[in-house]
């Protein structure tokens, strides 16, 4: 019954329009208010503890870092040494994208700064090669994709904070899906390029291959820098955000001088504006969630399910339709941070992993980027390609079905996520 | 005049505390490091750095909170607009000022609940673990960040009616690249 009044009133506000923060913030208060006699201070007292964790900070770390490399230096000598790699083959400039943002995926947290970083500079070069538009933009803004599935990643750490489980092990449990993600989209862009005979690129040599490396190896050495140094222990995944923030500065400043200092403002500015939302989003669904914990409804659903005899394969199958249609209509961290901390009780009883289902809930996030109306991804890429947003979802068709293929591989073998971080010991 | 001086305040507090908890968070690596290397052992272990997580923290609480006033003025807050934009145009307007009103009404709450949380942990003398800081201060932010976010709810809403124009955050814009234009990406 409460869960009823807290959803429709939730629903109410949110189909307003009004900032996803202010409608979970104001259904809180509501209820409190008018239907039980919480004391006020406790509500208060979670208002100011809700995001007083460290590994939180993690999340404006990121977004500095990924700011820091957007700027087209990094980007750009990651597609070089991607298009030297992968040139050759049938769509090779179109493959080229898809590796440059792998690459990229696993320096930056964030799938739309993905799409724009890699993007805006493929997309122009594709069109001048005789690409049809919108077979690069749904190349890309699919592949962009990948931004939060390769670690790091924004969306894992903000499931990790609100179920307690660990970032590190999360973000060495996206490798492999990541890597597996990358290779599908490839083989279906090169399926589709060889099906249109789409133009090659002549085969780069070996010099061009080790040159165009060094070129993009700072930019790469990041990668060792985050996920080595979480793994190894000499960081812990907040302290790997803020180095490689400090790095990401050096080297879009005084390696590769693609910054000047006195851009600087403007980006610690802007990522400021972007995590200052975030962080607003969390301390209000950790509102919502006190309230739904404190109504005892996360509980109450586990043991329907349990009573119910639910298969865990049935409800997989539900969580991921639910993620889905959700992901249509909003933006990935307000889901993850509202249905987490709902959905944890019942992996416990049901013996789901919880590393196996962030990795689950990513990339149902994913797959809600690139799918209208409200695709982030979809906006940056029609942005770039100058597409309709109804002739974009039509052209990320094929790329969109190889991804729906993938989360079916993800939701029932779970051993896709658990298999790297059990075989490094880390579980 | 005091508009414009708040204006700016308010992007360089929130720009300052983002680099400065960067920094400190990278010395505080760095030094845990140094420590352990013999040669810099010495001069590493007269710095005590155990301070540099908490203060962490707090700098990003007040950067979050004064960031979410900063965002209703640069419109970054973004909501789900999939009714909203079938609406027709009394309604559209209504709807529109409804969000902003109960936005307006919800920091205020917030920062009334706050303040009286605040000047209650004032009495208690409570002080924060590594720094012995004054708990007080530091949850000054909740108060302090709400009511400017009312504030700019409000002034929001004030230029709404008068203008019809709400600040937006260009999703397809991300910082530091500058995209080619439509036509341009299709030459």
């Amino acid at each position: 019954m409460s869960a009823a009044i807290i959803f429709g009133l939730w629903f109410a506000l949110l189909f307003t329009g009004m900032p996803i923060s202010i409608s979970l913030g104001l259904t809180v208060l509501t209820y409190f208010f008018t239907l039980s006699s919480v004391p006020m201070e406790s509500v208060a007292l979670k208002l100011f503890t809700g995001i007083e964790k460290f590994e939180i900070m993690a999340i404006p770390f990121f977004i500095l870092a990924g700011n820091f490399l957007t700027h087209g230096g990094v980007a750009r000598r990651m597609i070089d040494f991607a298009t030297s790699l992968v040139g050759h083959l049938h769509g090779g400039l179109a493959l080229g994208g898809v590796v440059a943002c792998a690459l990229f995926a696993a320096v930056s947290g964030s799938s739309p700064a993905t799409v724009v970083a890699i993007g805006a500079i493929v997309l122009p070069a594709m069109l001048r090669q005789g690409y049809p538009r919108t077979f690069g933009a749904g190349v890309i803004s699919t592949s962009g994709a990948l931004g939060i599935l390769i670690p790091p990643s924004i969306v894992m750490v903000m499931y990790a904070v609100s179920t307690n489980t660990s970032v590190g092990r999360l973000f060495v449990a996206g490798v492999v899906p990541g890597l597996l993600l990358a290779t599908m989209l490839g083989v279906v862009t090169w399926y589709l390029a060889w099906r249109n005979d789409y133009p090659r690129l002549p085969r780069a040599s070996l010099a061009d291959i080790v040159r165009s490396f060094r070129a993009s190896f700072w930019g790469l050495m990041l990668i060792v820098v985050v996920i080595g140094g979480i793994y190894s222990g000499v960081f812990t995944p907040t302290e790997a955000a803020a180095m490689s923030a400090v790095y990401a500065f050096v080297v879009a400043v005084y390696v590769y001088g693609d910054l000047t200092l006195a851009q600087v403002p403007k980006v610690l500015l802007a990522s400021a504006n972007m995590s200052a939302m975030l962080l607003y989003i969390i301390t209000n669904a950790v509102l919502f969630s006190f309230l739904l914990t404190f109504e005892n409804i996360p509980q109450t659903m586990a043991e329907w399910f349990v009573h119910h005899d639910m298969a865990p394969w049935v409800f997989l199958l539900g969580i991921n339709l639910i993620l889905l249609v959700a992901g249509c209509v909003m933006e990935p961290s307000s889901i993850v941070l509202i249905m987490a901390p709902l959905m944890f009780p019942i992996l416990l009883r049901l013996g789901i992993d919880p590393i196996h289902f962030g990795i689950l809930m990513t990339v149902n996030m994913e797959i809600g980027m690139v799918t209208p109306p409200v695709g982030l991804n979809l906006y940056v890429a029609s942005g770039i390609s100058g597409l309709g947003l109804s002739e974009l979802s039509r052209a990320v068709l094929p790329w969109l079905l190889t991804m729906l293929v993938f989360l079916g591989l993800v939701t029932y073998l779970p051993q896709i996520s658990l298999w790297l971080p059990r075989t490094l010991g880390m579980m | 005049m005091f508009l414009r001086v708040l204006d700016r305040l308010e992007e360089w507090i929130i720009a300052s505390l983002v680099a400065a908890a960067t920094l400190i968070i990278f010395a505080a690596v760095v030094h845990r490091h140094a420590s352990t290397v013999p040669f810099l052992q010495n001069y590493a272990l007269r710095l005590n750095m155990a301070w540099a997580q908490e203060l962490c923290i707090y700098m990003f609480i007040w950067m979050a909170k004064f960031g979410a006033a900063y965002g209703v003025r640069t419109g970054i807050h973004v909501g789900v607009d999939l009714v909203l934009t079938r609406l027709r145009a009394p309604w559209h307007g209504r709807v529109v000022l409804f969000g902003l009103l109960a936005g307006a009404l919800f920091t205020a709450v917030i920062a009334s609940l706050g303040a009286h949380f605040v000047w209650r942990i004032a009495g208690t003398g409570q002080v924060s673990a590594d720094m012995e800081l004054p708990m007080w201060i530091v949850y000054l932010a909740v108060p302090c960040g709400s009511s400017l976010m009312c504030f700019r709810f409000l002034q929001v809403a004030l230029a709404f009616v008068r203008t019809g124009h709400l600040p937006s955050h260009d999703q397809a814009q991300v910082e530091g690249v500058d995209l080619p234009g439509p036509q341009e990406a299709g030459r």
